[in-house]
């Protein structure tokens, strides 16, 4: 007998799609169709604008930009540079009135 | 009111807010290297501009074989452009219509309005 006989069988492409979507997933895909992320997104901007965290972080590029020369700099250069700053400096008010806004949501589209 | 429903509820809105600062941040990064690469920075080059002219104005100054007098006549100045030492824009003498050099103006001034009569008003 072949050895080819006893492999294990073809895996279904559909059984293989049926892995089961996560919560985080389902939310997701909520949110984008009801299209509270975008709302949510405009809503960070515009507070991280009025703060002055959007220049805080624009003043950081231009230092950088500044240093290394216009001609060397990458986007990905730029994205590690203001991460961590960025993500530490929101400010708590800010953060909260997020974290409220999804939480909400999160209870609205309870499953 | 605490439970695993609410430290999940917790845990998932925190994934989403970093979710939505971490698309932020990389639209300003994306932003920023746009207006770099576009030279769109004015006061960036400007201040390149700048930097490089006081470098080379603290040179000239630092530099032992200029003397005195060279300096004042050829220094350069903020915008880095040079003077000579007798300002040599000409226009006209409104009292007697001659073609005076702007720098020799004073003096001829001094004669010009003074004609007439040699001992001056006080």
């Amino acid at each position: 007998m072949k050895h080819s006989v006893n492999r294990p069988p073809t895996p279904d492409a559909a059984e293989d799609q049926g892995k089961e979507p996560t919560l985080q997933e389902i939310i997701n895909i909520k949110l984008i169709e009801s299209g509270e992320k975008e709302r949510l997104m405009e809503l960070l901007r515009e507070r991280l604008i009025d703060c002055g965290w959007k220049d805080e972080m624009k003043a950081l590029c231009r230092a950088h930009v500044k240093k290394k020369g216009r001609t060397n700099v990458t986007v990905d250069d730029l994205v590690h540079l203001i991460t961590p700053k960025g993500r530490a400096s929101v400010p708590d008010s800010v953060k909260a009135e997020l974290l409220q806004r999804i939480r909400t949501f999160l209870m609205s589209a309870a499953l | 009111m605490s439970g695993p429903n609410e430290d999940k509820n917790t845990q998932l809105s925190s994934h989403f807010f970093g979710d939505l600062l971490d698309s932020i941040i990389v639209d300003v990064a994306s932003e920023c290297h746009r207006i770099a690469k576009l030279g769109l920075d004015r006061n960036l080059e400007e201040e390149e501009e700048e930097m490089r002219l006081s470098v080379q104005a603290r040179a000239r100054v630092a530099d032992p074989s200029n003397s005195s007098e060279t300096n004042t006549k050829y220094v350069v100045d903020i915008f880095g452009q040079t003077h000579p030492s007798i300002a040599t824009e000409i226009f006209e003498c409104m009292n007697c219509g001659r073609s005076i050099a702007a720098g020799r103006f004073a003096p001829h001034l001094e004669k010009c309005m003074g004609k007439g009569r040699k001992a001056r008003l006080k």
